[in-house]
């Protein structure tokens, strides 16, 4: 809203409040039986206190106060553009939004905060279209002349990490960057020619940050991984950091550190079979300016034996296998028997399939289902690219028979040369599923060197919740077969395909867990840096900070003084003109 | 309003009678002693014979102890001429006020009809309306009827309606005004007058509420009920309070005039009990007993 419409806003509503003010509701009719003493009482000669005489002046200013107020909040002219200038023409805000962003300076507010307030000036002031832009999002709003579109933008947007690219910047005749230098380098070319004005909030903070953290397998066969944590005191002076390490809700690590200026420590944690398979480090330092990396994620992958069942009454073949596998801990169940164990991971049904759909994932072996057509000694040629295949060799097994069965909800990834199923995966009520079309009377799969392998991809498939390791903040490509990604809070991430990809901006550090055909991940985000967690460099030269964006411009806005004061102002007339203090 | 009483309150009511401060006799025999000797039934004193005298009055008792004629001289019964004087002024109008009014009116015409009382019933506002003389308990009826159609309407002026009582040779009795007393006017020229007559006046103050309450505090707009006139008033709490102070005043110096020419005065707020105004109050006021 230009001046002149703020101005003209302001005094009609000025205008308005006191038109109304004058004009009054008409006041009721009250029918006496007499005014004869009302006429004693008012035609005294009494003395009018100061207040009596004033305040009906009073309360017309307070009336035409609350409406400024009001129109005030609602207009909002900006006279914060001082020391801004911008040229005439379209302008890109580009606002870098690192991690780093986030870290408080001195005067309490954020980085981010400097930058959101800085943006908003330079948008009041400039006289033509305006866009806003993050490394993170790109172009998020614009090109609009209208001010409150960007405010309304800018209250939207937040930090996501790692930057990624420059935004397109079209034909913006000038751009202005705002940034604390911590990632600027790697924004890669731009796309434009016009000049790159540098807003600085850079101010050195000191931090202490977890630099790394992830779970490395172990050589020791009773570990289950070994965690690997780096921690970085990148204040001006020595302080004592309290590290704790979570291992779901049991603590495996507190610890009192005392580091000195600059120092990285790094810690190894050997992590023992059994419990959750979430590990969370977090640290609590004095001097901290940045949060996002005092906590880290890591995923256990082998955290503790998977519990398989296996259903069928001539299960030797199996049993050899699974007791020589530490990571599995299996149950042999007679399908004639009552005894049904209960929260197993994985069940394998051995020829035998109950009546009712497995509550669990299931791996089968021959189910004695209605089969379509069955195929002797049919040729498996192809290994296939499904997680449950890899690493089978096909040319290795002999199968003398193989069925086909009418399973639309699962795919067959594994097939003979003239189209008979082999292997089925897929999910049937929510529960992973793998049937294979032969048992190890019909082939010589008990002995083939393929069987260890397809039946440990089978049981990690069904069973297991790999790591991807550990990423920073900020977009992550997935495989094209990943259905969903769920976010630490739960919430669906979402997810952008294109060329045989999906795109997914993890935006928060936490665990997310990213779900599809091909199998099920975590990924540990982690926001720890050793570019972003040092808050006391930055890429920005001398000249780059020579526009400095200065603290306190991100102080809460002064509109919402103006609101309070109209509501107080609004209370404070109620209340006394509910006690005929105020007309 | 029906102003009928139920059978206990009437049962009440006639043991109650009028009280006449002073005593003031009408023209018909009744039951209430006079200052007249004549021919009651109770007994008041001897004289001696003059010639004229029925002997029936002589007491030979008396002329056989003390050898002289005496005449017994009995107490002369009359009955007490009362006028009921009801404002019927539109500042009356307020339900509860007027029914109070009437109620009280008709209470005190139960005790008079009840007693063989002359009684004159006088609705006035600028001056009097129709009249309405009776005597005996079958009259009672009547009254409530006509106290029933009566209508609050007019301005009052106390000084003018009874200037027009005054024009009307009347016995001297018991007067009683049933009014808000909110004349412009005043009151005290109309009651001086009466008590001029040679009158027993009696006065019934009929509050509300609202007589003695500004009412709610704000903005608000007061019409006169009888002259229609406006005042835009902003009712704070000073005003109301000096409201407050000013019913104060008006009542006390409707007390405080009626103390000096012995008037009887009792108030009557609408918002009490009607029963107890009657029962209680008259008696404290000494208009009943």
């Amino acid at each position: 809203m230009a001046a002149w419409q703020a101005g003209l806003l302001l005094a009609a509503a000025g205008a308005l409040a006191a038109g109304l003010f004058r004009l009054k509701v008409r006041p009721p009719r009250v029918i006496l039986p007499s005014l004869l003493l009302w006429r004693r009482v008012l035609d005294d000669v009494r003395e009018v206190t100061f207040w009596e005489r004033v305040r009906r002046a009073a309360s017309l200013g307070a009336t035409v106060m609350i409406a400024l107020a009001l129109a005030f909040a609602i207009t909002r002219p900006s006279c914060a553009t001082r020391g801004v200038a911008v040229p005439r023409g379209r302008t890109l805000i580009v606002i870098d939004a690192s991690s780093s962003m986030l870290a408080r300076t001195k005067s309490g507010e954020t980085r981010w905060a400097r930058a959101i307030a800085e943006a908003r000036r330079i948008a009041a002031a400039a006289a033509d279209a305006v866009s806003l832009a993050t490394t993170a999002d790109g172009l998020v709003e614009g090109p609009t002349t209208d001010v409150g579109v960007i405010d309304a933008a800018l209250d939207r947007i937040a930090p996501a990490g790692e930057a990624s690219w420059w935004p397109r910047s079209g034909d913006a005749d000038s751009i202005h960057f705002i940034t604390d230098g911590a990632i600027a380098s790697d924004l890669g070319p731009r796309t434009s020619d016009s000049p790159v004005t540098i807003h600085s909030v850079y101010e050195p903070a000191g931090n202490v940050a977890i630099t790394a953290f992830d779970v490395r397998p172990s050589l020791a066969s009773d570990h289950a991984g070994d965690a690997y944590l780096e921690l970085a005191n990148y204040a001006a002076a020595a302080q004592t950091v309290h590290l704790t390490v979570a291992r779901g809700r049991t603590d495996v690590l507190d610890r009192q550190l005392d580091m000195r200026a600059g120092e990285a420590l790094r810690q190894i944690l050997p992590l023992s079979r059994g419990g959750e398979p979430a590990l969370r480090a977090r640290i609590e330092a004095p001097t901290d300016a940045l949060a996002i990396d005092n906590e880290a994620v890591a995923w256990i992958e082998h955290a503790r034996p998977l519990l398989v069942t296996i259903v069928g009454q001539h299960t030797s073949w199996l049993a050899g296998l699974l007791a020589r596998d530490p990571d599995v801990r299996p149950t042999f169940v007679d399908p004639s028997s009552d005894v049904r164990p209960d929260g197993e991971d994985v069940i394998i049904f051995d020829r035998w399939t109950p009546e009712e759909p497995p509550q669990r994932p299931s791996l089968s072996f021959a189910p004695p289902l209605e089969t379509t057509s069955e195929e002797l000694r049919p040729a498996w040629n192809a290994a296939g690219s499904h997680p449950v295949l890899s690493g089978v060799d096909p040319f290795t097994l002999s199968i003398d028979k193989a069925r086909a069965y009418p399973l639309p909800k699962l795919s067959v990834i594994a097939q003979s040369g003239r189209g008979t199923p082999l292997v089925y995966a897929g999910e049937s009520g929510n529960h992973r599923m793998v049937i294979v079309t032969f048992g190890p009377t019909e082939s010589n799969l008990a002995s083939a060197p393929a069987f260890p392998v397809l039946i440990g991809n089978a049981l990690d498939w069904l069973g297991r919740v790999s790591s991807a390791g550990s990423h920073r903040p900020g977009p992550m490509t997935f495989d094209e077969a990943v259905v969903d990604v769920k976010d630490p809070r739960g919430a669906d991430v979402p997810l952008t395909r294109f060329n045989h990809a999906a795109v997914g901006l993890l935006r928060s550090p936490g665990l997310y867990i990213a779900d599809g055909a091909a199998a099920r991940t975590a990924i540990a985000v982690n926001a720890g840096d050793a570019q972003v967690s040092n808050l006391l460099q930055t890429t920005l030269t001398a000249e780059d900070q020579r526009r400095h964006v200065a603290a306190g411009v991100s102080q809460r806005p002064w509109w919402m003084y103006s609101v309070a004061v109209a509501f107080a102002l609004a209370f404070a007339e109620w209340w006394t003109w509910q006690r005929r203090i105020t007309v | 309003m029906a102003l009928r009483f139920d059978d206990d309150f009437l049962r009440k009511l006639e043991y109650l009678h009028v009280v006449s401060r002073r005593a003031l006799a009408g023209q018909n025999r009744a039951d209430r002693i006079t200052p007249m000797r004549g021919r009651g039934l109770e007994f008041a004193d001897h004289r001696p014979y003059a010639a004229g005298d029925d002997f029936r009055h002589i007491d030979w008792k008396a002329y056989k102890r003390l050898n002289r004629l005496l005449l017994r001289l009995f107490d002369e019964e009359r009955d007490l001429p009362m006028y009921l004087l009801l404002d019927v002024s539109r500042s009356m109008a307020e339900p509860a006020k007027f029914d109070m009014a009437r109620r009280v009116a008709a209470a005190i015409c139960y005790i008079g009809l009840a007693h063989l009382d002359r009684l004159t019933l006088l609705p006035f506002t600028q001056g009097l309306g129709q009249e309405m003389v009776g005597r005996g308990k079958a009259r009672i009826f009547r009254v409530f009827e006509r106290l029933e159609r009566l209508e609050a309407d007019g301005t009052t002026d106390l000084r003018a309606s009874f200037q027009a009582f005054a024009t009307r040779p009347r016995h001297p009795g018991l007067v009683v005004v049933i009014s808000d007393f909110l004349d412009p006017g005043g009151f005290e020229a109309g009651l001086k007058m009466l008590r001029t007559l040679g009158h027993d006046v009696f006065v019934v103050h009929v509050t509300s509420p609202r007589d003695r309450d500004a009412g709610g505090f704000g903005d608000a707009r007061f019409v006169d009920a009888e002259t229609g006139e406006m005042r835009d008033v902003d009712v704070t709490p000073r005003l109301a309070a000096m409201y407050a102070q000013a019913w104060d005043a008006h009542a006390t110096e409707l007390d405080r005039f009626c103390v000096r020419y012995d008037i009887g005065c009792v108030r009557a707020d609408a918002d009490r009990p009607f029963d107890e105004i009657i029962l209680k109050a008259f008696r404290l006021g000494r208009f009943l007993a």
